[in-house]
């Protein structure tokens, strides 16, 4: 079954702009790991002739990263809270041609 | 005769040509495909003129009990930049004698201000008038060197609030 996706209001500041804090619940956290594809990798390889941007890479990336906010979110969302402060990303390679991709923030309930 | 001119030019001349052929090739290539880019984002930050400049694209966080605002949104965007293969060959020129390492410098330079200029564009295409906390992290994806990886990259994230 997919889990549906949840819409809650972030930010990476201490508050939400215009809302009160009310609960606070507790750290969530979402994180996704992803290898390269190897053709994708062989491309982005030829792409190293001019150097730049390595598009297909920018777009994996933001996919993964999406991923990671939207688990993050279903936690805090199973919490009852509906809005995560102080939001931070954290990008590690875990081994040759895998990155890790983690995201945390603090689940609050604010009106 | 004829082998050894042959053996000559298959085991000395045609390594050694290739062998700076090409990093001197991509390294053209490279400078003119990288300089378009450069002036594509000049051109762009330029259009973007003050649009969040200096007072509403704050990256320090203040004391805010209360930010009067109707709509807020977490904004984030990336771009993975890599360097040329002349690039490439040289920084491990350069790597012997140790030194600033300015080509690299200007890739990583290009990469970051391409990631906040399309936060900036997110923002306003949300409708965002400010930004605050902007915050830029850097990762890197991979090294040419030392792995089976063929291509050499760094990752830029700019993430911030945004709201109106």
């Amino acid at each position: 079954m997919q889990p549906q996706p949840v819409a809650l209001l972030m930010s990476n500041v201490e508050t939400i702009p215009g809302k009160t804090i009310v609960n606070s619940l507790g750290l969530v956290s979402g994180s996704t790991v992803r290898a390269k594809h190897l053709g994708k990798d062989i491309f982005a390889g030829l792409k190293n002739l001019v150097g730049g941007e390595l598009k297909a890479y920018t777009e994996l990336l933001n996919e993964s990263r999406n991923e990671a906010l939207q688990r993050m979110m279903m936690e805090a969302h199973q919490r009852g809270a509906n809005g995560i402060v102080n939001v931070r990303f954290a990008t590690s390679s875990v081994a040759a041609g895998a990155s890790e991709l983690f995201v945390y923030g603090t689940a609050v309930v604010v009106e | 005769m004829n082998d050894v001119t042959i053996a000559v030019l298959v085991y000395i001349v045609l390594p050694v040509v290739s062998g700076v052929a090409v990093p001197m090739t991509s390294w053209m290539l490279g400078r003119w495909y990288q300089n378009g880019l450069f002036k594509a984002l000049e051109v762009a930050e330029a259009a973007e003129g003050k649009g969040f400049g200096d007072a509403q694209l704050v990256s320090y966080q203040k004391k805010q009990e209360t930010i009067a605002a109707e709509y807020t949104t977490l904004l984030m965007a990336n771009i993975v930049v890599g360097p040329s293969w002349g690039q490439m060959f040289l920084m491990w020129m350069k790597s012997l004698f140790g030194g600033a390492l300015p080509s690299y410098a200007g890739v990583l330079d290009y990469g970051r201000r391409e990631a906040i200029q399309r936060l900036k564009v997110q923002a306003r295409e949300r409708g965002c008038t400010s930004i605050v906390n902007m915050r830029v992290e850097t990762s890197v994806i991979a090294t040419a060197k030392g792995n089976d990886s063929k291509s050499s990259s760094v990752e830029f994230l700019a993430y911030g609030t945004g709201y109106r």
